[in-house]
């Protein structure tokens, strides 16, 4: 890896130009720094160009599919039927409450019609579906002696006089409809919002950040409303990508502050300004063409790859810093700063492009992760690393090569490098460091890891899959959002948490008997699920019309074997709930609603879900999972606990043939991976202690936390085996690692969680959990490289393989 | 004539093998009611004492029972899972259960456990066979009429185990009455053992649906759609009609003492005192359907509401007093047990103390 320890033979001072052999160096070398003012040209021009690209293209979106597996059978169950699944798929519910007073202020209802009338004008929302006390898909139904009569809830021309309000108020109540459209205690009503995946005119995807914005101005206007104090609370998906992508463009306010602390730990290191801006310079550049990129391929940002750029940045200073040192070096001792330029590209590209490999590993992986957005990430994230080997690894030495270093920080630099060759001036940590190669201190050391190990197993048993809080857990408990959702559960009958089992049957097959006793069979086992607070379907609209065209009576609440009695029900139900089956009657969802998403709840569900369908199956009737937000929900966990366990399968396996190929030593390979896992089982203990679940944002993390901390084992061991392989024993060796590379591995440590440790105050929850979580991967990891490496360096590398 | 044969021919096929006629299903007349803890909390529409003991029958052949007035339900064992709609116990141990797909089912534990006695399909070929028998002794009046008659019953027989019975009333536990829709009755005298059609023996020509049957005294009334309320005379063993003032449907009819009551559609509820020539309007004051109703104590009358109100007399019914619920869901059936009131709905079973 690092090389700084080659002999300096073959790189002799040079410190004049003209004694330079300029064909010196491989065909890179040669193409790059004998080419120097085109190939800054070139990148300044490439910089413009992308940057005019990423501000000008560069969209904030999380659609809908992105978010979830969209190849998992349940999903691909769902997006071949969500056409056909009015009400389950993306929807929005817009409630609007009163503070003092009913719904039957007069001001009120004004009010909410207007709020209705935008919201059925509005880009993007299935007007054929809204639903609410202004629309005539709401209606009541009643028994008289002449038969079955009904109509729409809000009364024909209401004006708001004390007769319509009464109307109003009879009509709600044999309606039935208090707790799904009107709030348990009457200060609220709901409106029921589906949107539709593609702009009807444009064929373009729903802009969820402008849908976001039209229903944060309409709440803003509306709750101005004169005489009459009104709150809108909204929920669903749209409204929760749209606060993402707000809070994803607050963190990106964020990346200003990492850049600003990444500056002053670079600054702190080499102690020269004009190094330290360029290094920022071309970390920044770098960030540039990554963006730029991602915009030129047509990938929008979202709440995932928005923190790509932090990585890329972070990845980019530690790498630069270390060219910076190498360059400082050589012009320390006298030679030129082309030359030293040169030496440095010479010594360092390979090391770099390594490294850069390594930390490709980790992001690579997450393209086994089947959620689009996850694999986006992991593309965007490797352009970035792509983007790096330029920008870091060849600009920023051509860069270098003119601007040179502040002479006295590269007299410093030299100093303490012959200091620390010394054996002298290594500060108390690093002498303290070199004593784990000591039996005593290893074994204390090794039992310390045993016992953290042994108590992180114990605790990380507890670990859950999915999303273990109410509400949205994306977004902060005290966020709006959350807030809204605490109160429409509070105040309506069914929780937001839906699984839906789709049954399917040829055409006009959804009302017929055998089929509804099939689907009644089902709604009834789902019901028996703890959990499960009750069952919505076709047959239950239809057993109340069958009552209801028999005067009413509850003995008739049944599903009749008589065809004309069942096809009366659809017809009537195709008015009342068309949601409930689709036009030509071959799709018809049996809707659980769970007390909760947490995953025991929906493995439950799933399961039962599962058992009946395979006990049920018959010629003409298919069971599929799963639709609502619980069954997509149910998918994902899925997906993340088969992906949780891959993902680690394939990082480890990666890190441990690229230690392998590096190092050509199994035992080598243990000393480095070892403090790796050990990392992982506490971060796997700290996501219990923080309550935090295995769940799509926490995938990433412990890739990248191993894939990205093996730097520091690498790093170290080369050092050390390199030297003991020269026949230097153990604690020389790694004495030398230290001083050497010690420095650099608490830089590239420091400056990685730099680039994170801005997420935690991300107004987006999971952002905040990956901060937390990536930081202390890259903190622990350093250390535990620091501390576990020696120790175990004591039993396994006495001898040099 | 070859056509409905046919017809009739192939239903009466696919009833008796289900399976081939829908691969993989089973039909409900096939399945035993599945155990749940739920039973006691879907909709019950039936309710009867069995001594001391609360049976409750409902959707899909739950049946249970309390011995606690209703602080804790055990379920039944159910060789169906019809939808249940009525349940009659004359003494403590014998009982009998009616409902959809023409099930009626017998417990003689007690309500414990119970057996099939009849079914939708075998309602049809039993009423056509004694119909037919009667019409070839002449008991069905002149051929004509027995024509007219055997063609109509035939019609509503080959529906097989689409007719529901509605309603079940044992006086003892040998004599019994059910009744169902389009005029569905049959008559035990030996705790049903054989069932006895009487189809030809009802003051209903229109063949409306027969909602409940009740004995008052010595008296035994059915209600029915269209403000059809038959009595039966027992000399001429048949039903005659009798005329009340209201044309809406009554879903239940009760008595106590003297009186008798019959209730139905938007609250409307009829009382006489003179074994139904004179009849006076109860003063509900409610507007939505009552669908069932007990006796109990000495004078005591109870009524409940599609609404899920209480309507609780302690004079024969001569005045009722209206008792709101605070949490109303639909009520079915009430009965009172000691001092406990138990109603039966879309949420099961619900004890509170009566008024």
């Amino acid at each position: 890896m690092n090389v700084e320890t080659m002999s300096l033979d073959r790189m002799p001072v040079v410190g004049a130009l003209h004694e330079f052999d300029t064909n010196s160096g491989n065909v890179l070398e040669r193409l790059v720094f004998n080419h120097r003012f085109a190939m800054m040209l070139v990148c300044a021009l490439a910089t413009v160009l992308l940057g005019w690209v990423a501000v000008t293209r560069l969209s904030f979106n999380a659609s809908f599919e992105k978010m979830i597996p969209s190849n998992h059978p349940y999903i691909r169950h769902y997006l071949e039927n969500a056409n056909e699944l009015r009400g389950l798929g993306n929807s929005l519910r817009v409630v609007v409450s009163v503070d003092d007073g009913s719904i039957f202020d007069p001001k009120y209802q004004e009010a909410l019609k207007k709020i209705n009338d935008e919201l059925f004008l509005t880009r993007g929302v299935d007007r054929a579906g809204l639903k609410s006390l202004w629309t005539p898909a709401v209606r009541w139904t009643e028994v008289t002696e002449e038969g079955f009569r009904g109509g729409p809830v809000m009364p024909d021309n209401y004006d708001g006089s004390p007769q319509h309000t009464a109307q109003l108020k009879l009509n709600i109540a044999r309606a039935g409809i208090v707790g799904r459209f009107v709030g348990n205690d009457f200060k609220s009503s709901m409106i029921f919002v589906p949107l539709l995946s593609k702009d009807p005119e444009t064929g373009a995807a729903i802009d969820y950040r402008a849908l976001s914005h039209t229903l944060d101005d309409l709440r803003s206007r509306y709750e101005a409303t004169p005489g009459v104090k009104i709150h809108l609370h909204v929920i669903g998906f749209a409204k929760l990508v749209g606060d993402l992508i707000d809070g994803l463009v607050k963190v990106m306010g964020f990346f200003a502050i990492a850049a600003l602390i990444a500056m002053l730990v670079i600054y702190g290191y080499t102690r020269c300004v004009r190094s330290t801006a360029l290094v920022i310079l071309c970390s920044v550049v770098a960030v540039v063409w990554q963006l730029g990129l991602v915009a030129l391929l047509g990938f929008a940002l979202d709440p995932f790859s928005v923190l790509v750029p932090f990585l890329i940045f972070a990845i980019g200073v530690s790498h630069g810093a270390q060219k910076m040192n190498g360059i400082m070096q050589d012009i320390g001792r006298g030679t030129h700063r082309l030359v030293a330029a040169r030496y440095t590209f010479r010594r360092l590209f390979l090391a770099g492009v390594t490294a850069l490999l390594a930390d490709a590993v980790g992001f690579g992986v997450l393209m086994l992760i089947d959620i689009p957005v996850i694999k986006d990430l992991a593309l965007t994230a490797s352009i970035g690393v792509a983007v790096l080997i330029f920008t870091n690894l060849l600009l920023l030495p051509v860069l270098l090569s003119f601007s040179g270093v502040d002479p006295v920080a590269a007299q410093r630099s030299l100093r303490s490098e012959r200091e620390r060759a010394e054996g002298r001036g290594t500060g108390v940590v690093w002498q303290v460091l070199e004593r784990f190669t000591t039996r005593r201190w290893a074994v204390a050391a090794l039992g310390v890891a045993a016992v953290l190990a042994g108590a992180g197993l114990m605790v990380s048993k507890h670990l859950k899959i999915g999303d273990l809080e109410r509400g949205a857990p994306e977004l902060r408990a005290d966020s709006r959002y959350n807030r809204d959702n605490a109160y429409i559960t509070g105040n309506y009958s069914l929780s937001s948490d839906m699984f839906a089992v789709i049954v399917k049957t040829p055409a006009e097959g959804c009302l017929k008997y055998v089929t509804l006793v099939e689907a009644d069979r089902l709604a009834w086992a789902l019901r028996q699920v703890p959990g499960v607070q009750t069952t919505i379907f076709l047959g239950d609209a239809v057993r109340q019309i069958t009552a209801g065209s028999y005067e009413g009576s509850p003995k008739w609440l049944t599903i009749s074997r008589n065809q004309d009695v069942l096809n009366y029900g659809a017809q009537q139900a195709s008015v009342n709930n068309p949601d409930l089956f689709n036009n030509a009657c071959s799709v018809m969802p049996v809707i659980a609603y769970l007390s909760d998403h947490r995953a025991e709840t929906l493995d439950r569900v799933v399961a039962a879900a599962e058992a009946f369908a395979g006990s049920h199956a018959g010629t003409g009737r298919e069971y599929l999972l799963a639709a609502g937000t619980a069954g997509i929900e149910a998918a994902t966990n899925i997906v993340v606990r088969q992906a949780d366990r891959t993902m680690l399968f394939y990082v480890y396996g990666a890190v441990i043939v690229l230690c392998f190929i590096t190092f050509r030593s199994w035992r080598a390979v243990v000393v480095a991976v070892v403090p790796l896992m050990l990392t992982s089982i506490l971060c796997e203990a700290l996501m219990v202690a923080l309550g935090i679940g295995v769940k799509v944002a926490t995938l990433p993390v412990i890739a990248l936390g191993v894939g990205i901390g093996v730097d520091y084992a690498l790093y170290l061991l080369s050092i050390q085996l390199a030297q003991q392989r020269a026949g230097v024993p153990l604690e020389d060796a790694y004495r030398h690692a230290v001083q050497f590379t010690g420095k650099v591995v608490a830089l590239v440590g420091v400056t990685l969680a730099a680039g994170v440790v801005t997420w935690a105050f991300s107004p987006i929850k999971f952002q905040g959990d990956m901060g937390i979580l990536l930081t202390f991967m890259f903190l622990w990891n350093m250390v535990g490289a620091l501390v576990l490496i020696p120790a175990l360096s004591h039993f396994l590398l006495r001898k040099a393989t | 004539m070859f056509l409905h044969r046919v017809r009739r021919a192939l239903v009466a096929l696919a009833f008796m093998s289900p399976a081939l006629a829908f691969a993989g299903f089973t039909d409900v007349l096939d399945t035993p009611a599945s155990a749940s803890p739920l039973a006691s909390k879907g909709l019950l529409n039936g309710l009867a004492l069995a001594g001391k003991r609360i049976v409750a029958v409902g959707q899909r052949g739950q049946i249970v029972y309390s011995d606690d007035a209703g602080a804790s339900w055990r379920q039944a064992s159910v060789p169906v899972a019809s939808d249940l709609v009525a349940v009659s116990f004359p003494t403590p141990q014998q009982g009998w259960a009616v409902g959809h797909d023409g099930v009626v089912l017998h417990s003689s534990d007690g309500g414990a456990t119970w057996a099939r006695q009849l079914d939708g399909r075998r309602v049809g070929p039993l009423m056509m066979e004694q119909l037919r028998a009667r019409a070839a002794r002449g008991e069905l009046g002149s051929s004509a009429d027995a024509a007219a008659l055997i063609e109509e019953a035939a019609r509503i027989a080959a529906q097989g185990a689409e007719n529901p019975f509605l309603d079940v009333w044992f006086a003892d536990e040998h004599n019994g009455f059910i009744v169902g829709a389009f005029n569905l009755i049959f008559r035990t005298t030996d705790g049903g053992k054989t069932w006895v059609s009487w189809f030809d023996r009802t003051e209903n020509p229109d063949r409306l649906h027969l909602y409940a049957v009740r004995g008052v005294g010595t008296d035994v009334y059915i209600a029915g759609e269209q403000g059809l309320l038959l009595k039966l005379d027992r000399e001429a063993d048949r039903f005659h009609v009798l005329a009340t003032p209201y044309k809406g449907t009554y879903f239940g009819v009760i008595g106590s003492g003297d009186a008798v009551v019959v209730y139905g559609l938007r609250g409307n509820a009829y009382r006489s005192t003179d074994g139904g020539t004179h009849w006076q309007a109860i003063d509900t004051g409610i507007q939505e359907g009552l669908t069932g109703s007990t006796a109990f104590g000495a004078q005591g009358l109870a009524l409940v509401s599609q609404a899920g109100n209480l309507l609780v007399s302690r004079d024969d019914g001569a005045h009722f007093t209206l008792y709101r619920q605070p949490k109303p869901v639909p009520a079915s059936a009430v009965a009172v047990v000691g001092d406990a009131t138990v109603i039966a709905g879309a949420l099961g079973v619900k004890t509170q103390a009566s008024h």
